[in-house]
C-alpha cells in the first residue's frame, strides 16, 4: 500500500495510451501495486485500432438465414428455375393473347418441377457433385432441399397456369406437379435424374396429347375427380424414396 | 486404425480398378503412389464414401459405416479434394469454403472463424472476397484445399493436390502437410515421387489395383539400385518395386 496515488487525468491518458513511456512505465508499476487505482482505470477508454490489419471483407454471421440462403441458394437449381419462371411468365403473356393454345400451359406447367429437379443435383449439371456427395448434407438431403426450391418457384407458375388456361381448377395444379417430381426423384433412384426426367416428362406429354381430341377430357386431368389418384402417386412414389435412399448416398 | 480397408474390390462394368487391397493408415501424412490407371483416385473415392466398394470391408475412423447414422458422423469429419472439381460460378472464395463448412454440418457458431481460418492458412485470405472464376488454377486448387480441412478434418483426403502449384506453393503446401499431419490421418495421393519424398511419413504403392508396397520413403528408396531408371534414389525405388511386383 501507498499514500500515492495516481492523478485522475494521467489514468485516462494512460488507457488511452497517450502516456510518454517514462511515465507510462511509473503508472504501470504503481498499479501493480495499489487496487485502488486498478479500480479507477476508466474502462471507457478506447484504445486505438491497430492501423496494419488489413481490411476483413465480407465476412458473413453464421445465421439460420445465412445457411439456408447457401444451402438452397448455391445449387445449379436455383438459377434454372428463375429462368423456367420467366420463360413460363413470357409463355402465360402470349396466352392471354390467344397466340398459344391453352393445353401447352397444362404440357408445360406441371413438367416445370420435373425438369428443375433433374438439372438440380447429378455429375452432368451440379459441377460441384463429386464434392457435395462426400459430405454430411449429400445424397438425398441435398437432393431434397433443391427439390423444395424447385418446388417453392415452379408451384406458382403451375396455379397461375391454370387460372390463363381455365383448364380444371387452378389449385389442383399443383398436384400433378407434386407427383410428376416425387416420381422424377422415386426414378432417378435407378437411373439417374436426366432418364428419370425424360421419362416422366414424356410420359406427361403423351397423356397431355392424348386427350387433344377433346378439351375436357385434359381438363379432367385437373380437376378434383383425379385428386385420390394424384395423391397416391405422390405417396407411392415418397414411399419408394424412402426406401431407396441409400441410392441417392 | 482411422483407415482399416481389407481385400477391397471394385469393378467398373468388367473391368477390375482395385483388386482385393488392403490398406492400414493411421495419424500422420501418408503418400499413395502409383502408375496412371493403378486405381489411386478409385481408391480416394471410396474412402470419401462417394464410390462404393463391389466386395472387401472398409472402416473409417472406427466404423464400418453400417447406416446412414454412422456415415453422416464420418463424413462430418473427413476432408476430401478430388483431382478435379468445378464451383459456382457467383460463388466468391470465401463463400465456396463457408458453403462446405455448413454441408459438413460444423457448429455454426464456428463457421465464420473457421472458413477464415482455412483461407489464411492455404494463403487465399487476401482474395477471399474475389470470385472464383477470377482465380486462377493454382489459387482454385488451393481453395478446394482450404473446403477440404475447414472442419478440421480427422481423415483428409487430397488427391494430386500440388497439380497446378508452383514449386513456392508446393513448399508451403508441404509445411502444411506436415501440421496438418500431427492429428488427422492425411492421404496424399500424388505422380510426384519427390513431394513423398519430402512431406510424408509413410508411403503406399500401388499398381494394378493392388497394394506393392508400404514403408517409409527412405525403404521405398533403398529399394532402387543402381540399375534401376531414375533421377533420385527414391525414383529409381519406384521403379525396381514396380518392376518386382509384375514380373
Amino acid at each position: 500500500m501507498t499514500d500515492f496515488h495516481v492523478a485522475d487525468a494521467d489514468l485516462l491518458a494512460w488507457a488511452e495510451n497517450r502516456l510518454a513511456e517514462p511515465a507510462a512505465w511509473s503508472v504501470e508499476a504503481h498499479l501493480d501495486d495499489c487496487a485502488a487505482c486498478r479500480s479507477r482505470v476508466p474502462t471507457t477508454a478506447v484504445p486505438p485500432a491497430p492501423m496494419d490489419l488489413p481490411p476483413q471483407g465480407r465476412v458473413r454471421r453464421a445465421t439460420r438465414a445465412r445457411r439456408i440462403r447457401l444451402l438452397i441458394g448455391a445449387g445449379p437449381q436455383a438459377r434454372v428455375a428463375w429462368f423456367s419462371a420467366v420463360a413460363v411468365t413470357v409463355l402465360l403473356t402470349l396466352t392471354v393473347g390467344d397466340r398459344v393454345p391453352h393445353w401447352l400451359l397444362l404440357l408445360i406447367g406441371p413438367v416445370l418441377p420435373v425438369l428443375g429437379t433433374a438439372v438440380s443435383y447429378g455429375r452432368h449439371t451440379d459441377p460441384l457433385d463429386e464434392l457435395v456427395a462426400s459430405t454430411a448434407y449429400g445424397g438425398l438431403r441435398i437432393v431434397l432441399w433443391r427439390t423444395l426450391s424447385v418446388l417453392a418457384v415452379s408451384l406458382p407458375v403451375a396455379v397461375a397456369g391454370g387460372l390463363v388456361s381455365g383448364l380444371g381448377e387452378p389449385a389442383v395444379w399443383l398436384l400433378p406437379s407434386c407427383a410428376l417430381t416425387a416420381l422424377t426423384l422415386a426414378l432417378a433412384a435407378l437411373t439417374g435424374p436426366a432418364v428419370a426426367a425424360a421419362v416422366i416428362g414424356g410420359g406427361w406429354a403423351l397423356l397431355v396429347t392424348g386427350t387433344l381430341w377433346s378439351p375436357e377430357a385434359g381438363a379432367q386431368l385437373v380437376t378434383g375427380g383425379t385428386t385420390p389418384a394424384w395423391l397416391a402417386v405422390t405417396a407411392a412414389a415418397a414411399l419408394i424414396i424412402t426406401y431407396r435412399r441409400e441410392a441417392h448416398r | 486404425m482411422t483407415v482399416a480397408v481389407e481385400e477391397l474390390t471394385v469393378r467398373y462394368g468388367r473391368r477390375v480398378v482395385l483388386n482385393g487391397l488392403d490398406l492400414a493408415l493411421d495419424t500422420g501424412v501418408h503418400g499413395l503412389l502409383g502408375p496412371n490407371g493403378a486405381g489411386k483416385t478409385t481408391l480416394m473415392r471410396v474412402l470419401a464414401t462417394v464410390a462404393r466398394p463391389d466386395g472387401g470391408g472398409v472402416r473409417l475412423l472406427g466404423s464400418a459405416i453400417a447406416d446412414e447414422k454412422a456415415l453422416r458422423e464420418v463424413r462430418r469429419q473427413l476432408g476430401y479434394l478430388p483431382q478435379t472439381f468445378g464451383f459456382y460460378p457467383r460463388f466468391t472464395v470465401r463463400e465456396f469454403v463457408e458453403y462446405f463448412a455448413w454441408l459438413k454440418e460444423m457448429p455454426a457458431a464456428r463457421i465464420p472463424v473457421a472458413v477464415d481460418r482455412a483461407l489464411e492458412r492455404v494463403g487465399l485470405l487476401d482474395r477471399a472476397d474475389d470470385r472464383m472464376k477470377t482465380l486462377s488454377g493454382g489459387m482454385q486448387r488451393r481453395a478446394g484445399i482450404a473446403q477440404a480441412i475447414v472442419n478440421d478434418p480427422r481423415l483428409l483426403l487430397l488427391d494430386e493436390p500440388t497439380a497446378g502449384l508452383d514449386p513456392e506453393q508446393r513448399v508451403d503446401f508441404r509445411a502444411l502437410l506436415r501440421e496438418l499431419g500431427v492429428d488427422a490421418c492425411v492421404l496424399v495421393s500424388t505422380h510426384l515421387v519427390e513431394d513423398v519424398a519430402v512431406a510424408c511419413e509413410r508411403v503406399s504403392l500401388v499398381d494394378g489395383g493392388r497394394l506393392v508396397f508400404t514403408g517409409t520413403p527412405e525403404q521405398l528408396a533403398s529399394a532402387g539400385g543402381d540399375g534401376d531408371a531414375g533421377d533420385s534414389a527414391i525414383e529409381r525405388g519406384y521403379t525396381a518395386v514396380l518392376r518386382a511386383a509384375r514380373a
